[in-house]
């Protein structure tokens, strides 16, 4: 039977299942926007969604226009609008409960890069956007989500460059570089399967596998070999109603969630 | 204090007594009109080699206006603080008019990628965050403020931060120095013939901005009396004495939107997205900016007033806004 979803679709879908009611969420560029309007309108209507450029609490008005971040929709309904120094002030004091970031590679330690690929530089192979808000969501919220492709490129040992911190080289290293205690990368979402933290290695732990998705098919695609969970979770496929907000109300045009092949 | 681990990048430095002193010199507080044409204001308070700063993006509120005019003018060697950036380091970038970009958010599109990836462009990478304290630190008069972010990555080590363990309580926290821009430039929703602005909205770092930097171009949608202003005083973003110049830009954030008063324009940002290239975005630059004799020039060839009354319409959030 051939798939009636996207793979962006079942990465959106899940990562919406994941935030928790009543908290605080630091909301990234890109596809975090999207599943954050999805955990709301199905999920956890009372999370306070917060972004970068001062909008606290918003009911983001859909459609979502692809590239925008702080325009009246991405501000519909919000309790409040500040700016920026006041929002990364409010995450760095311990008032934000998620960080939901995007990025282009992420490392065993859960370091994120979303900066270059190659080693030089001043004259990187591919130059990315930076971090934007990354660093300070990925260093000041209590944890960190984040969404990511299922490729082999884009999970690997080490990242080029660390943009945004994860568990950085290991156990106890986010408090030795002066990071906030008790922060750092609670949950990966690819394409293929959730992700957790060992709590003692610091190392990515696979905890549950996509619809359709083996053991081993996650972890070919996978440039280091992450901690495997004793017991694996079976993730659900996008639901039906996951799918009609997606593709009727928040995305109609299909420009993030693309369409089946 | 010892200094535990230094970051690579450049950083422009001013003495803080020096920034005083310009600020005392330079900045009249006399109730001067300053309302000038964009091409005035830009050749008079922009020069080659500046530091530039402006506030929220080309999609939202930016100063598009202005920056168009920066490129028309031909401006070299700028200097970008590109925190919450869009397509703005794209059009200066693909103008020629950039050397240096302190990265907040090196946004967006493949042209700009290519000229940094070519070594066309250097960048010093922060943070969006980092780079709004700089303009935080930068607008309180002290050379540097504190950040737990940061820490422990190779963002800090390509930035010009610095780490120390902090006098207090010994803990490693990040020193972020503070910026002071040669030129700020920011759109605002209305202000009068002094500079007294208001900008409705959430936003980036529009007061910190304004009152860092050494020379300030207002662009604003409508002018409104001093009386306006002193009806509602809590509604000024920034005062008139940090003001240089007022521009007179009614949709002067397009293709962007300013939220609350138009939408942005679909169809003219695909245009300026196609551009894959910096070939392609010289020809989009020819086509709406070299082209063009300023920006009500430039209004009437993406659409003018029916074009507007259309965007204006497709805005239908109004609410929190004006």
């Amino acid at each position: 039977m051939s798939k009636t979803y996207t793979d962006v679709e079942q990465m959106i879908c899940l990562s919406s299942r994941l935030i928790e009611d009543n908290r605080t969420v630091f909301v990234g560029y890109g596809m975090p926007q999207i599943a954050a309007i999805l955990a709301q309108k199905l999920y956890s209507p009372n999370i306070c969604q917060v972004y970068e450029y001062g909008a606290i609490g918003p009911e983001v008005a859909t459609p979502f226009k692809r590239n925008m971040m702080a325009d009246a929709r991405n501000s519909y309904r919000s309790y409040s609008w500040m700016s920026m120094n006041r929002m990364m002030a409010q995450a760095q004091m311990g008032y934000i409960d998620y960080g939901f970031l995007g990025a282009a590679q992420i490392d065993k330690y859960g370091n994120i890069n979303s900066t270059i690929i190659g080693k030089d530089y001043e004259k990187p192979k591919k130059r990315f956007t930076g971090s934007g808000g990354g660093n300070e969501v990925a260093s000041l919220c209590w944890k960190t989500i984040v969404l990511m492709q299922h490729e082999k490129r884009r999970f690997l040992e080490r990242v080029d460059f660390i943009t945004s911190p994860g568990y950085l080289d290991g156990p106890g290293a986010r408090e030795n570089a002066g990071l906030p205690r008790d922060s750092g990368p609670h949950r990966v979402v690819s394409s293929k399967a959730l992700f957790d933290f060992d709590v003692k290695s610091k190392v990515m732990r696979l905890i549950g596998l996509c619809p359709g998705v083996t053991k081993e098919d996650v972890l070919e695609n996978m440039e280091f070999e992450p901690v495997v969970a004793d017991k694996l979770e079976q993730l659900g496929p996008p639901t039906e109603d996951e799918l009609k907000i997606l593709r009727e109300e928040i995305d109609p045009d299909r420009v993030v969630i693309g369409r089946i092949d | 204090m010892d200094v535990l681990e230094s970051g690579m990048g450049e950083v422009l430095l001013q003495d803080v007594d020096d920034v005083r002193e310009w600020m005392r010199d330079k900045k009249t507080r006399a109730l001067e009109e300053k309302v000038m044409d964009e091409h005035e204001a830009v050749r008079r308070f922009l020069k080659d080699g500046d530091y530039i700063s402006y506030d929220l993006s080309s999609m939202v509120r930016g100063p598009m206006s202005i920056e168009r005019e920066i490129v028309r003018q031909k401006k070299k060697d700028l200097w970008i603080a590109a925190k919450f950036t869009l397509l703005d380091t794209t059009l200066l970038v693909g103008g020629g008019c950039v050397s240096k970009i302190d990265v907040g958010f090196a946004g967006l599109g493949r042209p700009l990628f290519e000229a940094i990836e070519n070594g066309i462009v250097k960048t010093i990478d922060w943070s969006n965050g980092t780079l709004a304290l700089r303009h935080l630190a930068g607008a309180m008069g002290v050379p540097f403020l504190p950040a737990r972010s940061l820490l422990g990555t190779d963002t800090f080590k390509h930035s010009g931060a610095k780490v120390v363990e902090e006098p207090f309580t010994g803990k490693k926290v990040a020193l972020v120095p503070a910026i002071n821009p040669d030129v700020a430039i920011i759109h605002v929703n209305q202000c009068d013939v002094y500079g007294n602005s208001r900008v409705y909205g959430p936003s980036i770092t529009p007061l910190e901005t304004a009152a860092a930097s050494k020379n300030v171009i207002i662009s604003t949608e409508e002018i409104i009396s001093t009386d306006e202003i002193k009806k509602d005083p809590g509604k000024t973003t920034i005062p008139y004495y940090m003001v240089n110049a007022v521009v007179v830009a009614p949709y002067g954030a397009h293709p962007g939107t300013v939220p609350g008063y138009y939408s942005y324009d679909s169809e003219h940002l695909e245009e300026f997205f196609a551009a894959r290239s910096l070939e392609e975005l010289a020809e989009y630059i020819d086509k709406y900016v070299h082209s063009t004799s300023g920006h009500e020039d430039y209004m009437e060839m993406v659409g003018g007033d029916a074009r507007m009354e259309e965007l204006k319409k497709a805005e239908w959030i109004k609410e929190g806004y004006y």
